[in-house]
C-alpha cells in the first residue's frame, strides 16, 4: 500500500521531501521541478479525464464519472478525483481497508470496489500513458513508471482476470469525427482526444511530425500546432496521422500490463481512426 | 529489490517519520491535507520571494499559528514571520485547526492590512479640550493605569459598583474579561448581544436550555437556513465549507432570504419571505409534519415536556401521548400553506414542496438562524423557536447531520481561578421591565441614563463602537458628551472609530496576531480550543529570547487585553483589601502578578483533557505545544448527551417531580468544560437538578427546568406571557398591515461577504472590494418613484431620514428595500481611518441633529504606497443613526427592521445626509417600553429574572431579589 502512496506522491511536483522517496524507491536520482514540469505539465498530464474523456481535456464527463464512483460508495469525492495521485492513493486506501476488514462481505465489497477502480479508472488509460513516460521521461521518471507498471500488474494479478467488457469511459466516447460530416474543427478536437482517436498525440509528437514532414512548426497549443501543420500540407499531415494511428493500433496491444478488453478497445479505436484518416488522405490526394 | 521489499521499506520509513511527529507525504499531495507547509518545517520554511521575480530569491520564514479576530468563528491563521525582518509577511490558514481546517475567508489574510494599517493607533492617547473636540495628547501607559485604577478603586470603596461598566462588541474570547468584572465584584459586563443574536438565542434557550445552535451541516440531508448564512454568516468559513460538502453529497439547501443574496443563489429552494413572516412559514412546515404524522413520534414522546404542557394548559385532557398528539395537531392546524403564503408572499406550492423536503430529512436536518429574521422583527425570537421545532419534531437533535446545542460542541476550559458572583444588580443593563431578556439591554443605555436610573463613573468601550453600530447613535453622542452621565470614557480599540472620538482615553489594543485569547466555537460535532497569541512574541521565544510583556513585540505601544486587565486589576487592589488581588496573583510566585504564560500554562496543563499527553509525546510542555500548533481538538463525535444515563453515584437522596425531573443531593461532578448553559433551579428542598426520568431510566436530559426539550415554556408562562408559552407566530412590527400606504420595510442588517461590521474598515484589500451600501429597491418600486440606479433617495424613519443612492434590482421583494449596515463609516476632521471613512460635519440644534458628508475617500500619502492608489470615493451612508430603539418586550433584542417611507431626494439633499430628532428617539423608547411586562408586575417569586437563564456575570442569588419597596 505504501509503495502505491509513495509512487502517487512522486507524480506531484518535487519538494524537499522528494529526495527521501526517490532514495527509498531507488530511482537513481531525485526528479527536479523542471523535469516534472516538462513531463507532466507539457506532455503527459497526470489526470485520467484528459485521456479518457471525449473532450480530451481536464474535467468533463470522465472526471464526473470518476467523482460519481465515490458518490456511489456514499463518500465525498476527493478534490481532484481523477488526478493520478488521488487514484493511486485511493487504491492503496481501499486495499488497506480490505486488509483491516477481515474475511466477510465487507472485505468482498472492498475488493470489488478496488477492482472496479483499478480496471475502470486506472488501467483504462495508464498502459499507453506509462509507455509514453518511459519513452520521454528522465531516467528517474522512467524507473518510476516501470515501478508503477509492476505495482499495477501485481494488483491486476491479485484481483483476477480483467473484465470482459471495455471500460465505460471508452464505451461512452464516440469515435473520431468525420470532418466531411462534422467539420474540420471537430476532427482537430477529436485527434487530440485520445479516447476518441486512440492516439496519444503529445507536443513531442507534433514537433516530430513537423521535423519528419519538413514543415514549419508554429509554437502554441497542440491544437494550434496541429492546425498549422494541416494548413501547410493537409495530405502529408493526414498521412502522417494515419501512420501514427496504425502504429497505435499495434502498440495498444503490446503495452502492459495486458488488460484484455481495454487494450482491444484502444486498438480498435486507433484502427478506426487509421481507416478514416486513410480515406481523408485519399481524398486530399485526389484534390 | 522486489515490490514486497520496497513496500516494507517505505512502510518502515513512514512509521519512523510519523513517530517523530513529522509529515511523510509532503507538498500538494492528494494523499492527505498536506498542501500546507509540513508542521515540522514551520521553524524554517523557505519560499521564493514573489517580489523578486523573475529572480529566484529565497525568503525564510518562521510559521506561527494564531486565531483570526475579525469575526467570531475563530478560524486558524498561520503567520509567516520573515526571519530577516522579524515582521509578519502574510497570513494563511492553519491546517492543524479542527474548525477551519486550513481554510480562511478573505478577512483572515487581510489581518496583514490591519497590523500594517498606517492609520492605526499606536500609543495611549488622552483627550485635550472638550470631549469630542478631536484633540489628543500622547500619554504613558503607567499614568493611564494609575488613574484608572485609582478611579475604579474609589468607586468600589464607595460602593458605587454599578458605575463601572465594560461594554464589549465581539468578545473574541471565552470569558476572560467577564471573569475580570466578576473579580472586581461589579455587574458591569455589557455586551452588544441584544443588537445581535439575543432574539435567536431566546428561541434556542427556551427549547433546550442552551442558547446557540450547532448544526452538523456536513452530514445533513436537508439544510434549512433562515438567513444569508452560507455567504456571510456568523460562522461563514467553517460552516460554508461544511455546507458545500453536504451539497456535494446530495443534500438539499433551503434558504429563507428576502434578498437574492449569494446564499440564495446557492439554494435548491429559495423562499423570498416577507420580512417578519418566517415563523408563519416554519409553522406551516411543522403543521405538515404533524398533520401527516411525518414526525419522530418516539423522540417527541420521550423528549418533549408534553406531560407538563397537558397538565398545565389542558388539565381536563387525559395525560397520554396520544391525547397530546391530538392537542398538538389542533394547536397548529391553522398554520396552513395558504396562511403561510398569504403572510410571506411565497406561493403555496413552494412552501408545500419545502415542507415535503424537510419531511425527508429525518434525523439529518441541519437548521440555522442567528440574526436575520430573529434580529429584525418584534417577536423574532419565535423564529428560532419555530425553526428548532422542526428539529424537535424530526428527532434531529444531536444526531449526525442534525442540530446540536452549542454547549456540547464547544470547550471552555476552567481557568486557574473562578471569581465569586458579584453582589450587585445593574439596572442600567438588566432593567426590571425585561425579566426575560437574554442579554444586557445595552442599546438602551443612553435612555436609561437619561431617565436617571444611574450614571457611569468609568465606562470602557472595548472593540466596540456603539455610536456607529447601535441604533440611535445621536443619543449615544448626547450621553457620551455629558460628563455628568459618563465620568470617564475609555475606548480600548486597535483603530479609530466613531465612539472613540467621544472618549477621554483611547488605548491601543492588538489585532488577532498581537494578543492572547482562548477561543472555542461550535463548527461541527466536536470540541476544540483555538489559541490566539502575539505571533512575534512566539517567534522571538522560539529563537530563544524571553518576552515578558507583549508591548515588547507589538508595534508602537500597542498592548494586549489580558496583560492590560491583569495589570489594571493588580493596581486597583494593591493591598488585597478589595479581594481582587487574589484573582490576579501568581500561584507559582506569591506576591507577584499572574503572567499570561502562567495563566494559559495552567489551563493547558490542568483543564484540557488529552492536551498534556499529546504535548509530551512530542517532548513539549502543553503551553509550548499550543504556541506551536495553535489549536487542539479535545474530542469529536459528541453525540446525544441527553441520552446518557446519570450514574448512580450522582443520585444520592434523589427526588423526582411530577414530570420526571430528577434532583439530587450529590455534589455536582467537577467540570473542566465551563461552557455556559442553563442552570435549572433546585427543588424546594435544595436538591440540584441532575437528570430526567425517561421510560424508567434517569438520563442526563437538557439544562431546562423540566430536563426535557421545552415545547411548553413554563418560564414564559409564569413570567407574564402565557399566550406565548409554546412556539407561535407573532406578527412583526413591520407587518404589511402596519406600514400604511406607500410604507416599506427596510432590511438593514445584512452583511457584505468580505466585511465585518466596524472591524475590517482598516483592511485595504477588503475596502477595495466592498466600500459602499446603496439601497436595494425593486424595479417596480423604482419605476413608481421614477428613479434609476445611482439616483438619490430619501429614506424616512420614525426619527429622521438618510439620503442614499438607489440600486435598482430584481433581487429584492417589491415593497421591501435593503441597505447593508457595513458601510457609512465617518470621521470628523482629524483622526480616523482614511480608506473607508467619509469626512463629515455634525450639527445640533437642541434635539435635532444633522450629519453632512464633507468629502468621501481619496488617495493619500502614508507609509503604505498603496494609499496613493485608493481609487474609490464612496464609503456609503450611516443609516443606523436614523433608527430608533426597538427592544423586543420579551427577548430584549433590538428589532432592526424599519418601517420607512422612500421617496426621491429633495432639492438640496446631498448624498450621505442624515437628519435625526432625538426627542423622537425618546418617544420611540417610551412606546416600546410600554409593551413590556415588568418583573414588578409579573415576577412569580419576587425576583428580577428566572435564575436558570444564562446570564453573563451572574450575581449572587440575593441580588436577584426585587427590592422590597418595589414589590
Amino acid at each position: 500500500m505504501e509503495l502505491l502512496r509513495a509512487l502517487a506522491a512522486l507524480c506531484e511536483p518535487p519538494g524537499p521531501e522528494t529526495d527521501r522517496l526517490a532514495s527509498l524507491l531507488e530511482l537513481g536520482e531525485t526528479p527536479r521541478p523542471e523535469e516534472h514540469a516538462d513531463l507532466f505539465t507539457f506532455q503527459l498530464y497526470p489526470y485520467a479525464s484528459v485521456w479518457l474523456g471525449p473532450e480530451g481535456m481536464l474535467g468533463g464527463e470522465a472526471r464526473a464519472r470518476i467523482a460519481d464512483f465515490w458518490r456511489a460508495l456514499g463518500t465525498d469525492p476527493p478534490e481532484e478525483p481523477d488526478h493520478l495521485a488521488t487514484l493511486l492513493s485511493s487504491l492503496a486506501t481501499l486495499q488497506e481497508l480490505g486488509s483491516a476488514a477481515g474475511p466477510g462481505p465487507a472485505r468482498d465489497r472492498l475488493r470489488h470496489t478496488r477492482r472496479a477502480l483499478l480496471f475502470e479508472h486506472l488501467l483504462s488509460w495508464l498502459p499507453p500513458w506509462l509507455a509514453r513516460v518511459e519513452e520521454l521521461g528522465t531516467p528517474a521518471y522512467r524507473r518510476w513508471a516501470r515501478l508503477l507498471r509492476e505495482a499495477l500488474a501485481a494488483q491486476a494479478q491479485e484481483l483476477g482476470p480483467p473484465p470482459e467488457t471495455e471500460p465505460l469511459h471508452l464505451r461512452a466516447a464516440p469515435p473520431l469525427p468525420d470532418p466531411r460530416t462534422e467539420g474540420g474543427e471537430a476532427l482537430l478536437a477529436g485527434l487530440l482526444a485520445p479516447a476518441r482517436s486512440g492516439l496519444f498525440l503529445l507536443r513531442h509528437d507534433l514537433t516530430r511530425a513537423a521535423r519528419e514532414l519538413e514543415l514549419g512548426r508554429r509554437v502554441g497549443e497542440r491544437r494550434f500546432e496541429l492546425e498549422a501543420l494541416l494548413g501547410q500540407h493537409p495530405a502529408a499531415t493526414l498521412s502522417w496521422l494515419a501512420e501514427e494511428a496504425e502504429t497505435w493500433a499495434r502498440r495498444h496491444l503490446e503495452v502492459g500490463p495486458a488488460t484484455g478488453a481495454s487494450a482491444r478497445a484502444w486498438s480498435e479505436r486507433a484502427t478506426t481512426s487509421a481507416t478514416l484518416l486513410a480515406e481523408l488522405v485519399a481524398e486530399a490526394d485526389g484534390d | 529489490m522486489s515490490l514486497d521489499d520496497l513496500e516494507k521499506r517505505v512502510s518502515a520509513a513512514r512509521a519512523e517519520t510519523e513517530a517523530r511527529g513529522e509529515t511523510f507525504y509532503p507538498g500538494p499531495s492528494r494523499i492527505h491535507l498536506a498542501a500546507f507547509p509540513p508542521k515540522e518545517r514551520w521553524d524554517d520554511w523557505v519560499e521564493l520571494d514573489s517580489k523578486a521575480w523573475p529572480e529566484r530569491v529565497e525568503k525564510r520564514y518562521m510559521l506561527v499559528p494564531t486565531t483570526c479576530f475579525n469575526c467570531e468563528s475563530a478560524c486558524g491563521l498561520l503567520a509567516y514571520v520573515d526571519q530577516e525582518s522579524g515582521q509578519v509577511r502574510k497570513f494563511e490558514g492553519n491546517p492543524e485547526h479542527p474548525g477551519s481546517r486550513g481554510r480562511n475567508c478573505a478577512k483572515g489574510p487581510a489581518t496583514l492590512n490591519q497590523i500594517t494599517d498606517p492609520d492605526r493607533i499606536l500609543h495611549p492617547m488622552k483627550r485635550v479640550g472638550r470631549r469630542g473636540e478631536g484633540r489628543w495628547e500622547r500619554v504613558e501607559w503607567d499614568a493611564v493605569l494609575d488613574e484608572l485604577a485609582g478611579r475604579i478603586r474609589k468607586a468600589l470603596r464607595e460602593k458605587r459598583h454599578n458605575e463601572v461598566m465594560y461594554h464589549v462588541g465581539r468578545p473574541g474570547e471565552d470569558g476572560f474579561t467577564e471573569r475580570t468584572m466578576a473579580a472586581w465584584g461589579v455587574d458591569g459586563h455589557n455586551s452588544h448581544t441584544n443588537i445581535c443574536s439575543s432574539g435567536a438565542r431566546c428561541g434556542y434557550q427556551l427549547w433546550s436550555g442552551i442558547d446557540r445552535p450547532s448544526p452538523d451541516h456536513a452530514n445533513a440531508r436537508v439544510i434549512l437556513l433562515v438567513s444569508s448564512h452560507l455567504e456571510t454568516g456568523h460562522y461563514f468559513n467553517p460552516h460554508a465549507q461544511r455546507i458545500l460538502e453536504a451539497r456535494k453529497n446530495g443534500a438539499k439547501l433551503i434558504v429563507f432570504d428576502t434578498r437574492l443574496s449569494n446564499t440564495a443563489t446557492h439554494a435548491d429552494h429559495w423562499l423570498a419571505t416577507q420580512p417578519g413572516s418566517e415563523a408563519a412559514v416554519l409553522l406551516a412546515v411543522a403543521n405538515h409534519l404533524i398533520a401527516n404524522r411525518l414526525y419522530d413520534r418516539e423522540f417527541v414522546r420521550r423528549w418533549w415536556n408534553w406531560e407538563e404542557y397537558l397538565a398545565t394548559e389542558h388539565p381536563a385532557v387525559e395525560r397520554t401521548f396520544e391525547s397530546f398528539e391530538k392537542v398538538l395537531a389542533a394547536q397548529y392546524e391553522g398554520y396552513t400553506f395558504e396562511l403561510a403564503a398569504a403572510e410571506s408572499g411565497v406561493d403555496e406550492a413552494t412552501i408545500g414542496e419545502v415542507a415535503r423536503i424537510v419531511a425527508t430529512a429525518g434525523t439529518r436536518l441541519a437548521t440555522h438562524n442567528w440574526r436575520s429574521a430573529s434580529a429584525g422583527n418584534e417577536g423574532g425570537w419565535q423564529v428560532t423557536r419555530t425553526l428548532f421545532m422542526l428539529n424537535a419534531l424530526s428527532g434531529a437533535v444531536a444526531t449526525e447531520g442534525g442540530l446540536f446545542p452549542n454547549a456540547w460542541n464547544k470547550f471552555v476550559p476552567r481557568p486557574i481561578r473562578l471569581p465569586r458572583h458579584p453582589e450587585s444588580w445593574n439596572e442600567l443593563t438588566w432593567p426590571v421591565e425585561y425579566p426575560l431578556a437574554m442579554n444586557e439591554l445595552s442599546f438602551l443605555l443612553p435612555h436609561l441614563v437619561d431617565e436617571g436610573r444611574g450614571r457611569l463613573d468609568v465606562y470602557f468601550s472595548r472593540v466596540y463602537n456603539p455610536v456607529w453600530t447601535n441604533p440611535d447613535g445621536f443619543s449615544w453622542i448626547e450621553m457620551l458628551t455629558d460628563e455628568g452621565k459618563v465620568g470617564l470614557h475609555v475606548a480600548l480599540t486597535p483603530t479609530w472609530n466613531e465612539t472613540a472620538y467621544f472618549a477621554d482615553y483611547v488605548l491601543p489594543m492588538g489585532h488577532g496576531s498581537e494578543r492572547h485569547d482562548i477561543h472555542s466555537y461550535e463548527t461541527h460535532d466536536g470540541q476544540w480550543i483555538g489559541f490566539r497569541q502575539p505571533v512575534l512574541r512566539a517567534a522571538r521565544e522560539r529563537m530563544g529570547e524571553s518576552v515578558t510583556d507583549t508591548r515588547q513585540v507589538n508595534p508602537g505601544e500597542v498592548w494586549e487585553e489580558n496583560e492590560f486587565w491583569l495589570e489594571l486589576s493588580w493596581r486597583i487592589d494593591p493591598d488585597g483589601a478589595l479581594g481582587i488581588r487574589e484573582f490576579v496573583e501568581s500561584e507559582k510566585r506569591p506576591g507577584e502578578r499572574l503572567t499570561v504564560d502562567e495563566y494559559y500554562g495552567w489551563i493547558f496543563e490542568n483543564s484540557v483533557p488529552g492536551l498534556p499527553e499529546r504535548a509530551r509525546a512530542e517532548g513539549l510542555e502543553p503551553l509550548a505545544w499550543m504556541r506551536r500548533y495553535g489549536a487542539f481538538e479535545v474530542t469529536r463525535k459528541v453525540g446525544k448527551v441527553y441520552e446518557e444515563p446519570v450514574p448512580q453515584v450522582e443520585l444520592v437522596d434523589a427526588a423526582e417531580d411530577d414530570f420526571g425531573r430528577v434532583y439530587t443531593r450529590s455534589a455536582a461532578p467537577a467540570k473542566l468544560n465551563v461552557v455556559p448553559t442553563g442552570a435549572p433551579e433546585p427543588d424546594a428542598e435544595g436538591r440540584r437538578a441532575t437528570g430526567v426520568k425517561v421510560d424508567g431510566a434517569v438520563l442526563r436530559g437538557f439544562p431546562t427546568p423540566s430536563g426535557r426539550l421545552e415545547f411548553y415554556s413554563s418560564t414564559v408562562a409564569r413570567w407574564g406571557w402565557p399566550e406565548l408559552a409554546i412556539p407561535t407566530y407573532i406578527q412583526s412590527h413591520v407587518h404589511p398591515k402596519t406600514l400604511g400606504e406607500n410604507g416599506k420595510v427596510l432590511i438593514s442588517t445584512f452583511r457584505l461577504p468580505i466585511q465585518i461590521h466596524t472591524r475590517s474598515a482598516n483592511a485595504k484589500w477588503l475596502d477595495e472590494i466592498a466600500h459602499t451600501n446603496p439601497l436595494w429597491i425593486h424595479t417596480s418600486d423604482a419605476a413608481g418613484l421614477e428613479v434609476r440606479t445611482g439616483d438619490l433617495l430619501r429614506v424616512e424613519t420614525e426619527i429622521g431620514y438618510f439620503v442614499v443612492k438607489a440600486w435598482v434590482t430584481e433581487g429584492i421583494k417589491p415593497g421591501v428595500v435593503a441597505c447593508s449596515h457595513h458601510m457609512g463609516r465617518w470621521k470628523l476632521d482629524g483622526h480616523g481611518q482614511r480608506q473607508l471613512m467619509n469626512t463629515v460635519g455634525l450639527s445640533q440644534e437642541g434635539t435635532r441633529w444633522g450629519l453632512q458628508r464633507k468629502k468621501g475617500v481619496e488617495p493619500y500619502d502614508s507609509s503604505d504606497p498603496d494609499t496613493r492608489r485608493v481609487w474609490w470615493t464612496d464609503a456609503g451612508v450611516h443609516q443606523n443613526l436614523t433608527f430608533p430603539v426597538h427592544p423586543d418586550p420579551i427577548s430584549g433584542m433590538h428589532c432592526w427592521h424599519q418601517a420607512v417611507r422612500v421617496r426621491r431626494a429633495e432639492p438640496g439633499d446631498a448624498y450621505g445626509d442624515i437628519y435625526v430628532d432625538t426627542e423622537k428617539s425618546r418617544e420611540a423608547f417610551r412606546t416600546w417600553l410600554a409593551k413590556t411586562r415588568s418583573a414588578l408586575e409579573v415576577s412569580p417569586d419576587g425576583t428580577r429574572r428566572p435564575s436558570w437563564l444564562i446570564r453573563p456575570v451572574k450575581p449572587v442569588a440575593k441580588a436577584y431579589e426585587l427590592p422590597e419597596s418595589d414589590r
